[in-house]
């Protein structure tokens, strides 16, 4: 049996690897200039300034410090803002280009639809890590430029910026795939953010566990030394795992119903 | 003749909604004609060759492949589907570079290709300008560029000529023309206007509400129409002498004169005949001619007609 490096069947369709790359390639750098440019930015610009005046503002508070800061990042940040931006890119990524018919330039090629998938979850991580990182760091410097610079302000900011890449990454998993699934995303995607990781993510036992919201909490609860979140408890290590399991696993979910989708 | 296409018998319903019934049709290579009114399953059929659905009933091999689910075979095959969808936020030549991507090319070569195709389609002057701002004959030729960037030896165009004007018209024409001509591209072309996909090629296969109701040399499906009889509206001055003239001719049927006396409407079983001898009508009677129209323009008449509802 011989093996040709330069030509593999990949799961069932027969395209050359490299060209397979090239084809991943072009579509992370395509949808992650069509994502930058699109109009959603101006939503983006205006959740910016709400999050630095509200950090600015807290910030001029009597009794507010780093523990402060820490609770603000966790609420505004990781339980609002990054479900909320992953929802809005996500469910509506190739939703909507299903519904444009501008997708037909990538279902017409002969780039396995499985990889134009992971082309489009890879754009999408990196443009709300991108996007969230920046928001993070703005809340945090105007927070800590109101409050003054405080030891351990930079590691703060730093550590809920990691958090909010991990969250970027399994976010985009979960939307994305829904996006694919359903024709009106959105609402599914409202009801889990708001019911699912907001009502039942906040009731106190077990049950609160299973959210992605939690998980992310647990990580960040070993990065950081102040505010309620370091008190979380539960192992850092086994929340990433879990975390990235799951993506792998929504992702997965999302590629399998891609290649399978009758495009109308 | 190479077979290029195989549908045997195939099916393909959207709920309750029927796109294409039971049907079969043969395509060889060269320019192949689909004609068909509109909803009439031309869009479905491009769509399953592409292998964007999936048929539900039925054989269906192109390039001796079956579609579905084989992104490999579309290496070989050029789509130029009907609807805009081109970002108007890029350039021409970055467009191409997208589609050249997604078919693993890069580099030289590609930069390259891309030269070659914008000079096929003649939009070398305009590529680096935003698609946004291009004319609907511009979007239509890049598009077509598209589509054949990958150098595919089948190109199905989609209703390329929809919404261009006579000019653009004309130029898409020869285009195609010289796609298969001098490119060697074997290439299926939809319409709904029969005498746009004449001026193509002469194989046409005629479709109507999902069936393929006939299929081979245009002369043979001409003659087949030939005595369908068509309407024909003439306005202008001196209508009662056209209309004596007119009855004397062995293709008119019968002549109805509006009250106005400047409206004829006549009934013809050889359409071409009465064309051609216009001027002829118009010399014989000195009438004054404002507007000549078959009714029978749209195919849906011809089509009930020829399948006999």
């Amino acid at each position: 049996m011989t093996w040709n490096l330069s030509s593999v069947t990949w799961w069932g369709g027969k395209m050359k690897l490299d060209a397979s790359f090239i084809g991943l390639r072009t579509m992370v750098q395509f949808s992650i200039r069509k994502l930058l440019l699109h109009r959603r930015w101006a939503i983006v610009a205006i959740l910016t300034l709400l999050v630095a005046g509200v950090m600015g503002y807290i910030a001029t508070q009597s009794d507010a410090g780093i523990s402060t800061a820490s609770d603000m990042m966790n609420l505004l940040m990781l339980t609002f803002l990054l479900p909320v931006l992953a929802l809005i890119y996500g469910a509506s990524m190739i939703r909507n280009e299903i519904d444009d018919r501008s997708i037909i330039q990538v279902i017409t090629s002969p780039l396995d639809r499985r990889v134009s998938y992971l082309g489009y979850y890879l754009s999408l991580a990196v443009v709300l890590s991108i996007l969230l990182s920046i928001i993070t760091a703005v809340g945090g410097t105007c927070f800590f430029l109101m409050n003054g610079w405080s030891d351990g302000a930079t590691e703060l900011i730093l550590a809920f910026i990691a958090v909010q890449v991990i969250g970027a990454i399994v976010y985009s998993a979960l939307f994305l795939v829904m996006g694919v699934a359903l024709k009106q995303p959105i609402y599914l995607g409202l009801i889990y953010v708001f019911v699912w990781e907001g009502y039942v993510g906040s009731v106190p036992g077990a049950i609160g566990e299973y959210t992605i919201r939690h998980q992310l909490q647990v990580i960040a609860s070993g990065l950081v030394q102040d505010g309620s979140i370091a008190t979380i408890g539960g192992d850092g290590g086994v929340a990433a795992m879990v975390l990235i399991a799951l993506s792998v696993v929504f992702v997965a979910i999302g590629a399998f119903l891609f290649q399978d989708k009758e495009v109308m | 003749m190479t077979i290029i296409i195989q549908a045997q018998n195939i099916s393909k319903w959207y709920g309750k909604v029927i796109g294409l019934n039971n049907f079969s049709l043969t395509v060889e290579s060269g320019i192949t004609g689909i004609v068909g009114p509109n909803g009439a399953g031309k869009s479905t059929f491009f769509k399953l060759l592409t292998g964007n659905i999936k048929v539900n009933a039925g054989q269906l091999k192109v390039l001796d492949q079956q579609p579905w689910r084989n992104p490999a075979q579309l290496s070989q095959i050029g789509f130029c589907p009907d609807y805009d969808f081109l970002p108007g936020e890029l350039d021409g030549r970055e467009y191409l570079r997208f589609v050249g991507g997604l078919h693993g090319m890069k580099g030289p070569k590609l930069k390259g290709r891309i030269d070659e195709v914008l000079n096929v389609v003649g939009m070398t002057k305009d590529a680096e300008r935003q698609m946004g701002g291009y004319s609907k004959g511009m979007r239509q030729r890049t598009k077509i560029a598209g589509s054949l960037l990958h150098d595919p030896r089948l190109l199905l165009l989609d209703e390329p000529l929809t919404g261009t004007d006579p000019v653009v018209r004309k130029e898409l024409i020869d285009l195609i023309r010289d796609l298969n001509k001098v490119h060697g591209h074997d290439v299926i072309v939809s319409s709904h206007v029969l005498h746009e996909i004449e001026r193509m090629t002469h194989m046409v296969a005629l479709i109507y509400k999902g069936r393929a109701v006939a299929s081979g040399n245009i002369s043979e499906i001409r003659s087949l129409m030939s005595d369908h009889p068509h309407n024909i509206v003439i306005e202008g001055g001196g209508m009662v002498d056209l209309a004596k003239v007119l009855v004397s001719k062995p293709f008119t049927v019968s002549v109805e004169l509006n009250p106005d006396r400047k409206r004829l409407m006549v009934k013809v079983d050889r359409p071409e005949q009465f064309f051609d001898s216009v001027p002829l009508l118009v010399e014989e009677s000195r009438c004054q001619l404002e507007r000549v129209e078959s009714l029978d323009d749209d195919l849906e008449s011809v089509f009930r007609y020829l399948v006999g509802w």
